[in-house]
């Protein structure tokens, strides 16, 4: 049932509320739908769920629809709702709840390269210590195309290589393409920031 | 005086010309910046989307390490990584557990009191106080900048203490107009430009700068001026596509405040590399006769 349906009952809207507002430190109960977020919201008119209509997924208890819409996948975090919420509820944090919790339920992203370019910009900063564009794209790159080749859409492979490589070639012209990698030198550091993040 | 300075990944990649403006402008005006030994990427927007931990440790690691320095006030150029370096100190400064567990793997330890400062936090001060106008040689008369601030100068996910007007910032119009500019009233300085999705969501980011884009050319600005790598390089990078996409034939060239600062301190254009953009961003220059 599409959650604009359903009424506040806690029994089934507290386990997930509970959760949410734990783990973004945000108080969805306070919001009262004025829809200030969503007059700000960036790509509202794209995703189709503005921060209003998410927070009110979560307070119904809607847990499917909370972690599988597009505003989760889609939020820019540019933090517009948040700075305009009368209640001083930042629905950017939620978005970045949500999407970790849908990660940990191994749900499939609903936009695989957004996933996909977030997890390669960790793992070059990860090995380095500092994220080298070449090596975060080049990752990145691998990593859509290995997707697009199992789906047999090897037209999509084509553009996105065209296109990446008209504008590193542009990069290369203008002397703005760095090749060289930046390491840093206690990456053990970094890597034990990385270790105890995946035991939280 | 000196300021802990963290220029970020994109200052050591694909915007260095942002760190030696950075350099060359901050020694004219009196300050001498210290880059902090062996830091870290803050992380940016994918640490926050995919971990929390490691949103908040990640730039723990530096200000531990700009801690060790001594220095008051670290200056951070790139808005992403000064709002996240922020977001880590005023999170930190409330959750000693998260804390201890973070310095348990440091070398230099967090102890949170360093002044964080974005670039308008420095230089804003410098045009009120009348400073900067007495380092100025050239006037950038012609130059009608619309002033770009993007999302993360005056948006937090977090309590902070704002120095400008969140909605509709002053800051970088008070630089301007100190350098002779005549900066525009405009409506999109603070709407985001789709840079954290130019890559993994094209048609989305497009579709963001076309508003600005539309909005800067329809009220008459020659070029934009931002703060920010990440928004000046998604910007001009492409102005190509979304100019051809949603039919806006002026380009305009995306300056960094540094260079305008620079450009009327009477700086060499070249040495700042004001060549390097990938809009043309010397002929306006030329046009105006200010090189």
């Amino acid at each position: 049932m599409p959650s604009s349906l359903m009424k506040y009952e806690a029994g089934i809207s507290l386990p997930l509320l509970e959760e949410v507002t734990k783990r973004s430190g945000q108080n969805l109960s306070a919001c009262y739908q004025c829809r200030r977020c969503a007059a700000g919201c960036p790509v509202g008119e794209e995703t189709g769920v503005t921060p209003d209509r998410l927070i009110r997924m979560v307070l119904l208890g809607d847990r499917d629809a909370a972690l599988n819409n597009l505003l989760v996948w889609k939020c820019v975090a540019c933090y517009t709702c948040g700075t305009r919420c009368p209640n001083n509820i930042q629905t950017a944090r939620i978005t970045e709840t949500l999407k970790q919790m849908a990660k940990e339920a191994r749900l499939e992203p609903l936009t695989p390269r957004i996933a996909d370019f977030h997890n390669s910009f960790m793992t070059a900063t990860k090995h380095f210590g500092r994220f080298n564009e070449i090596e975060g794209m080049a990752i990145y790159e691998m990593k859509t195309a290995l997707k697009e080749l199992s789906k047999g859409h090897f037209k999509a492979i084509i553009d996105e290589l065209v296109n990446q490589a008209r504008l590193g070639a542009v990069m290369t012209k203008k002397k703005r393409m760095h090749f060289a990698l930046d390491k840093i030198r206690r990456r053990s550091e970094v890597k034990a920031l990385f270790e105890k993040a995946r035991k939280r | 005086m000196e300021l802990a300075y963290y220029p970020g990944c994109s200052l050591h990649a694909s915007s260095q010309l942002y760190d030696i403006q950075c350099k060359l402008v901050f020694k004219g005006l009196g300050m001498d910046l210290k880059e902090i030994e062996d830091w870290n990427c803050c992380g940016a927007t994918a640490a926050s989307k995919t971990n929390d931990f490691l949103a908040i440790a990640l730039p723990a690691r530096n200000l531990g390490i700009a801690a060790a320095t001594g220095l008051p006030e670290i200056f951070i150029p790139c808005s992403s990584c000064y709002s996240r370096t922020l977001v880590s100190q005023k999170t930190l400064a409330s959750d000693a557990a998260l804390k201890d567990a973070i310095n348990a793997e440091l070398t230099h330890k967090v102890n949170g009191s360093i002044k964080i400062s974005s670039i308008m936090d420095v230089l804003v001060p410098q045009a009120t106080s009348g400073a900067l106008k007495k380092k100025v040689v050239k006037k950038l008369t012609g130059l009608k900048p619309a002033c770009y601030y993007g999302c993360l100068l005056t948006r937090f996910p977090c309590d902070v203490d704002v120095s400008d007007d969140v909605e509709n910032p002053q800051g970088m119009e008070v630089i301007c107009a100190a350098l002779g500019a005549e900066p525009l009233d405009w409506n999109y300085k603070t709407d985001c430009c789709g840079a954290s999705a130019s890559v993994n969501d094209a048609e989305q980011a497009r579709l963001l700068m076309s508003r600005i884009m539309k909005d800067a050319v329809a009220r008459g600005a020659n070029c934009i001026v931002t703060t920010c790598p990440l928004c000046q390089f998604n910007v001009d990078a492409c102005q190509d596509e979304v100019g051809k996409k949603y039919g806006i034939e002026k380009k305009l060239p995306v300056y960094f405040i540094t260079e305008l600062i620079g450009l009327s301190m009477g700086l060499d254009p070249v040495e700042m590399q004001v060549d390097r953009h990938l809009v043309d961003a010397m002929g306006l220059l030329k046009e105006l006769k200010l090189i």
